[in-house]
């Protein structure tokens, strides 16, 4: 009896030690096919659909400029200053996914720096020079762009009437409006299947490829574009003029646009987790890949980044803007900032680690 | 009998947990050679690569690093302005950002938004601390651009002229080579002028090279090649204009910074107009350019040295694909060329109890740090303190495989004429040129597994 209790007792310790030095094996990859196709949708699905929105909105903007110049009235000024708030939509949509040419190639900066160079721009406008899009062209990028024309259409406090936009201003707002559908055009076409094709380096991923050696080097890219807008929203354009109690350093400061911006941001990390553009659904996401291997990740992404989208309420129900906010409700905007920030590690970790663990190839 | 069994059978169970166990001391040959950068290692291999913080920050250091990165990403504007005022009255460029693009290296062309290449002008001769001397109305460093209104100094025009190199088996590469000239220029330079391009040189490991003790990097050192492999590094000391004393110079395409305090102040105030507390004199003084505004120092200090922690506080990429025998080759084959003898592999930085995360740090950062003559084909003909005209301090490696992914397409060398690693190991001479010649004799699958290797760093 003790023989036998002994010799269980040893096998036992045998068996426990030789488990503790072997490590848990359980197959760690999504599908491989199912991969390809959350890169063929995200491109098809919401890149492409997104960027032709930004074009189009773009130029419903430069018409809306043509008809105000010819026309300068208070209901044109009203109808060109909602053309550039939907072209600043979609535009600040896009930037939860913010790699490939928009920054290799600089597009970003071209029609987004900031903040305005006002004392150049004024210099501009009193100078002779001709204020052509060609004479525009090679401006530094604070001279042109969303905040030059938001500048010149809203003005200081969002005060401006049609009536106060000088003859000088105009020439420029044009060239302007024109110069910034031309950078969406040259956007567009990058990841256009039928012109620059960046679509084609995303969706052959690993497979012909320049730009990216892997699949898993694509969505690592797309998910640090994720957290990176979340940090600049909360902790740069939220924090910096909430730190300074200085309205005027908010962005879209002209306009009080910022919760406009700062939303459309958000709803774009969830765009590319979803793979979806205003609405529309993929069959294959990221969210489906996260999902099929851990349902628990998948849904903490979701109500973190549908509770980042929906922080902002406590905002606009009160009809708040931004700007204001920053002298009259601080606390609200220290926990929008938490909101976005846990949206932000989850990002960071949970969902890195998921990507360098599950995507192999 | 029966105890003997017991004995035995625990005997067995403690073999088998202390199979588990690691061995105490761990040995130099298991070390993993895919950590570049000691601790401060990060296993990204995506566009932004380059652009990771040191992983193990205390909360403070963290927000200052982030604040640096947020400076160091920001676009500055004409004085006054309600914030990042003080660009120009003339400039390279308007933010770190558009030079280092992605915290890489930057783009050789100038004149446009985006351009990455400045060029760094002198008269022949030394000023009172050994260094280059400045041109009346121009300085040591030429401003192409300007704030609206102002005169930049001048434009830089560049022209490449091609040749084709033949390696021993017959394969052909084209190599480019670069005139500068100058037109526009605001006011005559009277006299010959000496100039040198320098592009913008990626962000990473700056910290740690800093922090490597200067008597390892003079150790190297070889002036009079003792030990008769034809390659005679030396240290360049250069005059610090912060602290006002001679330094070894660690930092440029020459070594002609010593700090990266310096190197970030010196690149706002010459490459921006930017001034601080440290530089607080506009790059445009004395000029027709300047801009008589008494608000200098245009960067607050808490900037300027969260600027100086973000660029000390990058980390290195890992190496990739070290297993890979062919990369092992490349390794070997790295060596016997004698590349290693310059880019040398390993230091470790010094002990510093107040920034452990930069203390006793094995690294492989693949420079000796010195400057070497690296012959006519790059020579810049501008001796810049202790380096000569045909010298450049060897640059280092780490991260090399991945700068096409984060600055696609990519440049190499000082001036960035190289568009791929082949081209830039056909530019070295001199001391190089022996490593050169032999590998310009290997096969295809040799050059191959050495180009491996390169790109594994």
């Amino acid at each position: 009896m003790k023989n036998t209790f002994l010799a269980i007792l040893a096998f036992s310790a045998i068996a426990i030690g030789l488990n503790s030095c072997s490590k848990a094996s359980t197959t760690n990859t999504t599908n491989t096919t199912t991969e390809g196709q959350v890169l063929t949708d995200f491109a098809g699905n919401l890149v492409n659909p997104n960027y032709q929105d930004i074009q189009a909105k773009a130029s419903i903007m430069n018409d809306a400029v043509t008809a105000l110049v010819a026309n300068t009235t208070d209901a044109n000024l009203t109808t060109t200053r909602t053309a550039w708030k939907n072209t600043r939509a979609a535009w600040e949509s896009c930037e939860g996914f913010l790699f490939g040419p928009v920054e290799d190639n600089n597009y970003d900066p071209d029609m987004d720096d900031w903040p305005v160079n006002k004392v150049d721009l004024d210099s501009l406008l009193t100078s002779t020079n001709p204020l052509t899009v060609a004479d525009i062209t090679p401006l530094t990028t604070t001279l042109k762009g969303f905040h030059a024309i938001e500048y010149i259409i809203f003005g200081v406090g969002s005060t401006r009437k049609a009536a106060d936009i000088t003859a000088r201003e105009k020439v420029y707002l044009t060239s302007l409006a024109q110069s910034l559908y031309n950078t969406t055009t040259d956007l567009r076409n990058s990841w256009d299947p039928t012109s620059g094709n960046y679509t084609a380096q995303v969706i052959n991923a690993g497979s012909g490829s320049t730009a990216f050696s892997s699949r898993q080097a694509v969505f690592l890219a797309l998910v640090g574009s994720m957290s990176d807008i979340c940090n600049e929203v909360a902790n740069e354009k939220m924090q910096t003029p909430f730190a300074a109690k200085d309205s005027t350093l908010s962005e879209s400061s002209f306009s009080h646009n910022s919760i406009a911006d700062f939303t459309h941001n958000i709803t774009g990390i969830r765009n590319a987790y979803l793979n979806s553009y205003n609405g529309s659904t993929s069959t294959y996401t990221l969210s489906q890949l996260v999902a099929a291997k851990n349902a628990s990740l998948n849904n903490t992404l979701l109500s973190q980044m549908n509770a980042a989208i929906a922080s902002f309420n406590i905002l606009t129900a009160q009809n708040v803007s931004f700007e204001q906010a920053i002298y009259s409700q601080r606390s609200s905007i220290i926990s929008i900032q938490a909101t976005i920030n846990t949206l932000k590690a989850t990002l960071e970790g949970d969902l890195t680690t998921f990507v360098k663990t599950n995507i192999k190839d | 009998m029966r105890k003997l069994k017991v004995i035995g059978l625990l005997a067995v169970f403690v073999l088998l947990l202390v199979k588990c166990q690691k061995s105490a001391v761990f040995p130099a040959a298991q070390y993993d050679d895919r950590l570049s950068g000691g601790d401060e290692t990060v296993f990204d291999a995506t566009s932004q690569a380059f652009g990771n913080m040191f992983p193990n920050l205390a909360a403070y250091d963290t927000h200052i690093h982030i604040l640096g990165d947020l400076t160091f990403n920001q676009t500055f504007v004409t004085a006054p302005a309600i914030i990042h005022g003080g660009l120009g009255p003339i400039f390279n460029n308007t933010g770190c950002i558009n030079c280092h693009h992605n915290d890489g290296i930057g783009l050789p062309t100038a004149g446009d938004q985006q351009s990455s290449l400045l060029m760094r002008i002198s008269l022949p001769g030394v000023d009172a601390h050994g260094g280059p001397v400045a041109v009346p109305g121009y300085g040591l460093q030429l401003q192409d651009k300007a704030v609206y209104g102002k005169l930049p100094e001048c434009s830089v025009n560049i022209v490449y002229t091609t040749q084709i190199i033949t390696f021993a088996d017959g394969a052909q590469i084209e190599l480019r080579a670069p005139t500068y000239t100058l037109s526009n220029l605001y006011t005559p330079i009277a006299g010959t002028y000496l100039l040198s391009p320098r592009l913008a040189p990626p962000m990473i490991g700056l910290g740690l090279l800093e922090a490597i003790p200067e008597s390892e990097i003079i150790a190297n050192a070889d002036p009079n090649d003792a030990n008769n492999d034809g390659i005679k590094g030396h240290a360049n000391y250069v005059w610090d204009a912060i602290t006002q004393t001679r330094q070894l110079g660690r930092f440029g395409w020459k070594a002609n910074t010593a700090s990266v305090l310096t190197q970030v102040a010196t690149a706002f105030n010459q490459d921006m107009g930017v001034t601080s507390s440290v530089l607080p004199v506009e790059s445009s003084y004395g000029q027709s350019q300047y801009d008589g505004l008494h608000d200098d120092p245009e960067l607050p200090d808490s900037l300027l040295n969260a600027v100086k922690f973000y660029a000390q506080t990058l980390c290195v990429p890992a190496r990739r694909n070290t297993t890979d025998a062919t990369v092992k080759r490349g390794e070997a084959l790295f060596i016997s060329a004698k590349c290693v003898n310059c880019h040398k592999q390993t230091f470790t930085t010094a002990v510093d109890v107040s920034r452990p995360y930069m203390s006793n740090q094995v690294i492989h950062p693949y420079t000796d740090m010195l400057v070497h003559d690296m012959g006519p084909g790059l020579a810049d003909n501008r001796p810049d303190y202790l380096a000569g005209g045909q010298e450049w301090r060897t640059a280092p490696l780490w991260g090399l495989g991945l700068y096409t992914t984060v600055n696609s397409p990519g440049y190499f060398l000082h001036d960035g004429r190289a568009r791929t690693i082949t081209e830039a190991i056909m530019w070295h001479g001199g001391e190089a040129e022996g490593s050169k010649a032999t590998f310009q004799n290997m096969n295809s699958t040799d050059r191959d597994a050495l180009l491996k290797f390169l790109q594994s760093l």
